[in-house]
């Protein structure tokens, strides 16, 4: 599973960072470094959503602090 | 013809508790290629020493700009300088480096400790002749430069750094020499150069300079020509003209901005990896793409190299910052102050739509802004600065 993560400027203003980092964290701890793709991208065009992160084609808006609610909700159950 | 240019930056520490400085340096391009640069010390200090020095060191320049002899700019110096009321002479002393269609490099000294060349980081002495002009002893040398020479142009308050304090005999022009190769790199700047010189003659005197002392670096080097693209182009049908524009020209390519590297890598056909390397927090991680010598995001890096050039200028040390980060604006601006003489910027108008969320930091004006800004400062280091709008 590949995710992607907007880290153009108004996402990187708005946490990407923090999103990558919790990310990183999580796949690590769930132990899914071989199932998860973790990659950067700039700018999706969707900045007024931002944080933008993708699973395949299906987009989300993240926050730093909706990251672990997100990975738990949206990630695992796509293993 | 070769492709040298030179670098020249010079600085000064006043004598403490003077607001004027008694050394003056002058610089007059001739052209591309030529340059003439002049050195001069005024005797004694403050306003009186200034008035001389600056008076000599733009007598000089001026004629010998105009092709003037020697000789006959000594002469002018001498009947033209105000007497000094107290010591009943005029008197500046001077040193003048003139670079010859960057082939050659004249120099011509006249009580000024003289000039260092550092010739690949190693010391060279350079052969005089000497002349009697007026009285003066003035010593007089022509010899062909080479890329990385450096030439180092000093008034006498750099030799008497320290005297009597934490120097017997003040640090000597063989001392400054073993300093000099000492801490020598290739990559380093005529600007860095002289900062190292200076605030380490600041520390000898011990922030307290019993003269006036000034250190002139000319360095030879090759132009390097980069070339920069930022925002894409207000009409989405230039796109291909802005892109084939800048893929054309000779040189280092550097794309910054997310929507602007997606146009480049659509230009190139090739993909683009962006990178997880948060150096540092606050700058966005950069992205390779095959073709490209360096992409980073646009605003916030930009932003951060401006503050960058900002600190260089005014000497406020923070070279440590960008001299070895590896972060979009370290490398950035590390390819933009050092490597650079020639810079072309290829500046997109078009306005980011979401960038105009007004809780965002950044927008369309501010984004103009830090690239005539940039300009500015690039152009203060001797850069030459093309800007071209799309």
């Amino acid at each position: 599973m590949k995710i992607t993560v907007c880290i153009g400027s108004s996402c990187h203003l708005k946490g990407s960072r923090e999103v990558v980092e919790e990310l990183q964290q999580l796949i690590a701890d769930n132990d899914l470094k071989d199932k998860i793709d973790l990659c950067g991208t700039f700018c999706m065009g969707n900045c007024v959503n931002g944080v933008n992160v993708t699973i395949g084609e299906e987009i989300f808006s993240l926050k730093p602090e909706t990251t672990k609610n997100f990975f738990e909700t949206q990630v695992l159950k796509r293993i | 013809m070769n492709n040298l240019c030179t670098e020249i930056d010079y600085r000064s520490l006043n004598k403490f508790g003077e607001e004027l400085c008694g050394d003056h340096v002058d610089v007059v391009e001739q052209g591309e290629n030529s340059s003439i640069i002049v050195l001069a010390d005024g005797l004694g200090s403050g306003v009186k020493a200034n008035i001389l020095s600056t008076l000599t060191a733009k007598i000089i320049s001026t004629m010998m700009a105009q092709s003037m002899s020697i000789e006959d700019c000594v002469a002018t110096i001498a009947s033209t300088l105000p007497v000094c009321s107290v010591r009943g002479i005029a008197y500046s002393t001077f040193s003048i480096i003139r670079i010859i269609d960057s082939e050659e490099a004249e120099i011509i000294q006249y009580d000024n400790p003289h000039v260092i060349l550092l010739r690949n980081g190693k010391n060279v002495e350079i052969p005089e002749t000497v002349l009697e002009i007026e009285g003066k002893t003035i010593y007089q040398s022509r010899i062909p430069i080479k890329r990385n020479d450096i030439f180092i142009g000093m008034s006498d308050g750099a030799v008497h750094a320290g005297v009597g304090k934490l120097l017997n005999f003040g640090w000597k022009r063989e001392d400054i020499i073993h300093f000099l190769e000492t801490l020598y790199d290739v990559r380093f700047t005529a600007k860095i150069i002289t900062g190292m010189l200076l605030d380490q003659c600041g520390k000898l005197y011990q922030n307290e300079p019993g003269d006036d002392t000034t250190v002139c670096t000319i360095k030879i080097r090759n132009r390097e020509q980069i070339n920069l693209v930022v925002g894409p182009p207000a009409n989405p049908n230039d796109v291909r003209k802005m892109m084939s524009l800048f893929f054309s020209k000779e040189g280092k390519h550097i794309v910054c901005g997310g929507t602007t590297s997606s146009l480049a890598a659509k230009f190139l056909d090739k993909p683009i990896k962006a990178e997880f390397n948060y150096v540092d927090p606050s700058i966005p991680p950069t992205a390779e793409i095959e073709g490209v010598d360096l992409v980073t995001e646009g605003v916030l890096t930009i932003n951060r190299v401006l503050t960058y050039a900002q600190n260089y200028l005014e000497n406020k040390g923070s070279y440590g910052q960008w001299r070895s980060k590896r972060d979009g604006a370290s490398l950035l601006a590390r390819i933009l102050f050092e490597e650079a003489t020639d810079i072309n910027f290829y500046v997109g108008k078009a306005v980011n739509p979401a960038h105009q969320n007004p809780d965002l930091p950044i927008n369309f004006s501010i984004k103009m802004r830090l690239v005539d800004e940039l300009s500015d400062c690039l152009r203060k280091m001797g850069k030459r600065i093309k800007v071209s709008y799309f």
